[in-house]
């Protein structure tokens, strides 16, 4: 008998790798012009301080030259969406159970902002009225450019089940310009987060 | 006091004016009067019969006629009294009761939105659920549900 507890066997300390992280990291080829842009999704999280550390000189150093790579903006773009805090309806309660800890949109680099002037995408979580549709606009003219536009929920695609009521506008793309729709009443938080990265690919493509 | 006595009291202050009471659950009656004399029929309830609280205002579209009920609420007897009053469809005016109780100032102000009843002598009516601007008061039977593409309605931009 004795009083020690047995031994748990435990998981073997990953071995630190000697080799220089930046090394032959896809982000070193950022500033070389006419390289087409590589996804740094690879990186794991202890190579990518450096590798974010020598893109940026190097993004510096173009940009001295008078040479800005649209490609980086882009990524940084579409990788750290932030979405106006802005709740309308019931859709709202989806979209803030996107951003709680079971969906973390988060981890997707969107975080809501407060303020339009901090935004750069808008999600219209809910029944818009004609009584509110001006302040739908402001708030989207407040946003700087580039700036996107998300229609979450049927309310906001076309009116939902309030189409044929007499203060609902049937659809915000009758007062901004919408890039992704999101069908569902309410969509769920996977939804959401689909239609998110499904606008992330938008940008992608487009290059804005 | 009772139904009897109110309208006892006020047919000899309104000549002609009170139309007629009839008995309405949990209130002590509905008073259906002349629009002619409603301010002074506020005055005189607030003033000798104390009804000093307006609990709401509201307005029906009955197709020949609109009309407009007020509940009011007693203190001292503890009692609801409803009013109610017909107007005219081709002018549906009736003097503002916010001067005798300010409370009425945003329930007209849905009655004239909605229904599209004028109280004169209300301090601000304006629209209250709809944007200015918008060319219908949704409520009343003419009103038909549209497909929304053809609602005209203007939105201003600030
Ligand atoms: S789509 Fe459904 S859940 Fe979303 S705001 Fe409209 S009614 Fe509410």
């Amino acid at each position: 008998m004795s009083g020690q507890a047995p031994e748990v066997p435990r998981p073997a300390v990953r071995p630190q790798t000697d080799a220089s992280p930046a090394g032959d990291l896809p982000l070193a080829v950022i500033g070389q012009p006419g390289v087409p842009f590589v996804e740094i999704e690879t990186l794991r999280a202890r190579e990518f301080i450096p590798a974010a550390k020598e893109a940026l000189s190097s993004l510096l150093k173009e940009q001295a030259q008078g040479k800005l790579i649209r490609p980086v903006f882009n990524w940084a773009g579409r990788n750290s969406l932030f979405p106006l805090h802005w709740g309308l309806a019931c859709c709202a309660i989806e979209f803030a159970a996107a951003f709680g800890a079971r969906w973390d949109a988060e981890r997707f680099g969107v975080v809501p902002r407060s303020s339009p002037r901090q935004c750069d995408l808008l999600i219209v979580n809910g029944t818009v009225t004609w009584k509110v549709a001006h302040k739908l606009i402001a708030l989207y003219e407040q946003m700087p450019e580039p700036k996107w536009a998300i229609a979450m929920g049927n309310c906001a695609t076309g009116g939902g089940p309030f189409r044929t009521a007499y203060s609902v506008v049937p659809g915000v793309d009758k007062l901004i310009p919408v890039d992704v729709y999101i069908a569902g009443c309410p969509p769920r938080p996977e939804n959401m987060l689909d239609g998110i990265l499904r606008l992330e690919q938008l940008i992608k493509e487009r290059g804005e | 006091m009772d139904a009897k006595q109110l309208s006892d009291g006020l047919a000899t202050r309104f000549p002609g004016k009170i139309l007629g009471v009839d008995p309405l659950d949990g209130t002590l009656g509905r008073i259906r009067f002349d629009p002619a004399v409603a301010t002074d029929l506020f005055r005189s309830l607030r003033d000798d019969y104390q009804f000093t609280h307006l609990t709401l205002v509201g307005a029906t579209d009955w197709i020949d006629h609109r009309e407009v009920f007020y509940v009011l609420w007693s203190d001292t007897d503890r009692l609801y009294l409803v009013l109610s009053a017909n107007l005219p469809t081709d002018a549906p005016v009736i003097a503002s009761s916010v001067p005798i109780w300010p409370s009425a100032n945003a329930h007209e102000r849905e009655a004239w939105d909605l229904v599209g009843v004028k109280f004169e002598g209300h301090p601000d009516l304006r629209r209250i659920f709809m944007p200015e601007g918008y060319a219908y008061h949704p409520l009343l039977r003419s009103f038909k549900i549209h497909e929304p593409e053809d609602l005209e309605v203007k939105v201003r931009s600030d």
